[in-house]
């Protein structure tokens, strides 16, 4: 166990980055904001746009790492390809999510440029949840990151709303992290280690007729990780937080909770359960396929009955968490890279869903949009906008040739590489069926026109700038799908030995 | 410029909705004069496919080749073989018929609406060109885009809702059935192309299944009888040009698969369920033209006869030989005249008086010769009258199933009296006896748009039911194929 001080430091230096500046962040945001000779400024725009640059630095320093294959630390986190590319992911989708809040944030006037600083520590919290490698490191940084959502979940200190999605949000969060660090100290009081490495080749050669009850322990307590991750990742059933939460917070923070943290858990889970666990395939894999049929079931008929926009939109995540399920339940490498394409073509869509979200507001009084059917005739005040979304909304459904249909279709073929027909056949039914929730949101626009007119503002330039990218990604992904499928390709095959 | 035709066909259209994008909303005729330009460049130049097309080889031709997701095997390879140049051609002809019959009957979100067609023109010929299945199904989806707002936008009633709904459910359904059947397939194979396909040999029990699964899909689109709701509702709602392409068409893009894909790649599928397509397609026919008979909206009988059409078309195909095959083609073909024909001649009636109730409509033809003269001609063509496209196609059908099963032919030959029935009572009421002067005072006929509308779809049905030998030259080799598969 030696500490090699040169080559740890550098290859954590996106993480060290972004922690030192954020000291001097909080002392420059605080000074400035308190500061009575310039009149107590508000500075959300002046913090926002300097996060987004500390950010973007720490994009070019997590891109132009040297260091790659690292175990960094006394093995304590890795540095690897694949922590690369889920790192960059968080970070252009947290950079995304921070200019869309802008406008929301000026409109609704949230004037606290505390959020900025607490969403790039969750940040920080997330990197180090990708590149963890022993479970006190996976332990602290899921903390960390839960942390910083819990008091930005309830930002609004003023609405009801908002401070009882973040005291649910606490105490489920809570809940969900105890039963985590439960199956963790299980796995440490029968194997005696936390490090990733040492419970792979533990587990790779367990014999579970040998010694049964050691064995039913270990299994005890690799489902109790899985269930803490499954609560993270708001899969049902353990998914009743994600609509109370997202529906309370303000519009800017769903956003992040709804963009963010999904591909973060998702590549802890499958870090966990497809290379540590993966000796114990059977145990989790039920439960997983349980969970991913649930959440593809509930997220759908919940959906169906929803009057309130985030709502709508939590229950949708909960079935896309469903499918991205399929993949690594799968068990296959195909699956994990099924699931990594699904969870990047679903950013795109929701940062597309919110810009439209954050930024449209009614004509009169600039009040937000709250239920869905203040979107009707949104054709008729603003045809771009709704054609925009229209496409967003056919490719949430899957409709080819849109990317939300390819990324569907990998997970299929994962699930139907393995023979797991009854999952992929109740994939294929509830994505029908959901394709209703999301063609009546297009009726609305569309078709409602004539009956009932809301005037609707348009948008803001950066949301615009961003729908436009989003939406033409997903309207000419078919033409040439190579790259990014190279990309993932490349950076997962390191991930399974 | 013959190097890439079929690529130039799909970019066509493009480079037209490119240069609708810029061109502002207010200038209408301008935006419809540069879809009109842009569809008839493609009409005209998928005529070169027609003429430069080899019809000694049953091999595709004009063949395109693109590197695609190689990391799945899966690549973009199109060509046209003796089946499918018809299809694009009646797709390229029939966009451009679209676009001049909406010329004045689109009112609002025009830009929109070209774009909406020329998107669906180019989307049309790559369902009819690919050649990989999974490909096939991709683009075989992604019409419902664009046709779910055409019915939706630019529908007549507020039950169009109702109908783009169903429509867009029902062939969704239907499809990832076959969408799951191809992920099966590429399982089995480890490719989804075509020609490849066809020398995998599958199992007899794999092949019932996959046959289904596809089957789920096409008889949606096709319609076959317990799945054609959608058909009258979407028909009614849609507008005239909708209308058009959905029967002109979109119809045919199911009747295309079952040839391409169920009869090549799962032939003892297919062997094994003709008696239970024999039993949808006989229902079809009769009770579909019964069921015309007492419809009082003047395009659901249209509807309802596309429907009994395309169980002669089914009929045809599972006949399985020579004759059928190239009959049903032939039928496709000419329904895809005849029944735009019927549609586009109720909306001529529609955009003047804006409603479809044959209640309003009786004596035209003491006010509206010439169009008295098209409708009549096309109800007849309709009916399968000999000389008339329909004749020279059904004929050949009921030839191809009489040899292989007697009982099917003679059922089916009632619904042509049946369909004989239904046009000429639709004629008689709507063209003959007595003016109702007090529901609709002032007839106009038709005018030089609508008549160069419909004229050349006079020249088609005509061309095809005197002289159909210039279309079966060019289908015979590839049928033959179809059947030395089999």
């Amino acid at each position: 166990m030696e500490f090699n001080f040169n080559i740890d430091w550098i290859a954590a230096i996106p993480e060290i980055f972004i922690i030192v500046i954020i000291n001097f962040f909080i002392v420059y945001a605080v000074i400035y904001s308190t500061s009575p000779n310039l009149g107590y400024p508000i500075i959300i725009r002046n913090v926002t746009w300097l996060g987004v640059q500390i950010l973007v630095f720490a994009l070019l320093l997590n891109l132009s790492n040297p260091m790659t294959g690292v175990i960094a630390f006394n093995n304590l986190l890795i540095f690897d390809n694949f922590s690369v590319l889920v790192k960059s992911v968080i970070l252009i989708s947290t950079i995304v999510t921070l200019i869309l809040a802008l406008d929301y944030s000026k409109y609704e006037n949230l004037n606290c440029f505390e959020y900025v600083i607490l969403m790039i520590l969750a940040v920080t919290g997330m990197m180090l949840v990708v590149s963890s490698y022993d479970l006190i490191a996976m332990y602290l940084a899921i903390e960390l990151q839960s942390f910083c959502m819990y008091i930005i979940a309830s930002l609004k200190r003023e609405s009801e709303f908002s401070t009882e999605a973040g005291l649910k949000y606490f105490i489920l969060g809570a809940f969900s992290s105890g039963l985590l660090l439960f199956g963790c100290s299980l796995l440490y009081g029968f194997t005696g280690t936390t490090n990733y490495q040492q419970l792979f080749q533990i587990f790779s050669t367990i014999d579970k007729t040998v010694d049964i009850e050691v064995s039913n322990a270990i299994v005890l307590g690799v489902l109790f990780i899985l269930i803490g991750m499954l609560f993270k990742l708001s899969a049902a059933p353990f998914h009743l937080w994600a609509p109370d939460v997202y529906e309370g917070a303000p519009t800017s923070i769903t956003a992040f909770f709804a963009i963010v943290p999904k591909i973060a858990i998702l590549s802890l889970v499958v870090r966990l359960f497809s290379y540590v666990f993966y000796g114990l395939l059977l145990p989790w894999q039920e439960v997983l396929i349980l969970c991913s049929l649930l959440s593809m079931i509930i997220g759908t008929l919940g959906a169906l009955w929803q009057k309130k926009i985030k709502r709508l939109l939590a229950y949708s995540g909960i079935g896309h968490i469903g499918y991205m399920l399929i993949g690594i339940s799968s068990g296959s490498i195909e699956g994990i890279y099924a699931t990594f394409f699904y969870v990047i073509i679903y950013i795109v869509m929701t940062i597309a869903t919110f810009s439209i979200l954050l930024s449209i507001r009614k004509q009169g009084n600039l009040s937000k949009l709250k239920y869905l059917n203040d979107l009707s005739g949104l054709f008729v005040s603003n045809p771009q906008l709704a054609l925009a979304f229209s496409i967003v909304m056919f490719s949430m459904c899957g409709i080819p040739p849109l990317a939300g249909f390819f990324s569907k279709m990998f997970i299929f073929i994962s699930a139907i590489n393995m023979e797991m027909y009854f999952l992929a056949i109740i994939g294929v039914m509830t994505s029908v069926i959901a394709s209703f929730y999301y063609i009546r949101i297009i009726k609305l626009m569309f078709f409602d026109s004539t009956t009932k007119i809301n005037n609707l503002s348009p948008i803001s330039k950066e949301n615009s700038l961003f729908l436009s990218v989003c939406c033409l990604f997903l309207i000419t992904f078919f033409v040439w799908p190579t790259p990014l499928a190279l990309t993932l390709h490349n950076s997962i095959v390191y991930l399974c030995v | 410029m013959f190097d890439f035709i079929l690529s130039w066909l799909i970019l066509i259209p493009f480079i037209g909705i490119l240069i609708i994008l810029g061109i502002p909303k207010t200038q209408i005729s301008a935006i419809k004069l540069c879809a009109f330009v842009t569809s008839l460049i493609a009409f005209v130049y998928s005529l070169f496919l027609f003429v430069l097309f080899d019809n000694s080889t049953s091999k595709f031709q004009f063949l395109e080749y693109l590197e695609w997701l190689p990391s799945l095997n899966l690549h973009l390879f199109i060509g046209v073989d003796g089946i499918s140049v018809f299809f694009i051609l009646l797709s390229t002809f029939l966009i451009s018929v679209c676009i001049l019959t909406s010329w004045n009957s689109v009112v609002k979100y025009e830009k929109e609406y070209y774009i909406c067609f020329l998107s669906m023109g180019a989307l049309l010929i790559f369902v009819f060109s690919v050649l990989d299945v999974l490909v096939f199904y991709i683009f075989f989806e992604s019409i419902l885009i664009p046709m779910f707002f055409v019915i939706g936008i630019w529908g007549s009633r507020t039950r169009k809702i109702k109908a783009a709904y169903q429509f867009f459910l029902y062939t969704l359904i239907g499809s990832v059935l076959m969408l799951l059947a191809i992920f099966l397939i590429y399982f089995e194979a480890g490719t989804t192309d075509f020609q490849l396909l066809l020398n995998v040999p599958f199992s007899e029990k794999k092949q019932i299944i996959l046959w289904l699964a596809f089957f789920a899909s096409f008889a949606v689109k096709v319609p076959m009888v317990p799945f054609h709701i959608w058909l009258p509702e979407a028909h009614v709602e849609a507008p005239t040009a909708g209308s058009v392409i959905l029967a002109g068409i979109l119809l045919k893009m199911g009747t295309y698969g079952l040839v391409r894909f169920s009869l090549c790649l799962f032939p003892d599928g297919s062997v094994y369920f003709t008696p239970l397509v024999y039993l949808m397609s006989i229902i079809a026919v009769v009770y579909t033209s019964i069921t015309t008979l007492r419809q009082i909206d003047l395009k659901k009988i249209i509807a309802y006869s596309s429907v009994a059409h395309m169980g002669f078309v089914t009929i045809g195909i599972f006949s399985l030989n020579l004759q059928g095959i190239e009959g049903s083609i032939l039928i496709m073909l000419s329904h895809g005249f005849v029944s735009s024909a019927l549609f586009l001649c109720i909306g001529v009636l529609y955009d003047r008086h804006h409603t479809r109730m044959i209640k309003y409509y009786t004596g035209i033809a003491q006010v509206m010769p010439l169009y008295t003269l098209f409708f009549l001609f096309f109800s007849v063509a309709n009916l399968g009258f000999p000389g008339m496209s329909s004749f020279s196609g059904e004929f050949l059908t009921l030839v191809g199933a009489f040899s292989s099963n007697t009982l099917v032919t003679f059922i089916a030959c009632l619904g042509m009296i049946l369909s004989a029935a239904y046009s000429l009572w639709l004629c008689n009421r709507i063209l003959f006896g007595q003016l109702k002067i007090h529901y609709i005072s002032n007839y106009i006929d038709m005018n030089k748009r609508e008549v160069a509308v419909l004229f050349p779809l006079v020249i088609c049905t005509l061309w095809m039911g005197i002289y159909p030998e210039i279309f079966l030259d060019v289908m015979h080799v590839s049928v033959s194929n179809i059947l030395e598969i089999i």
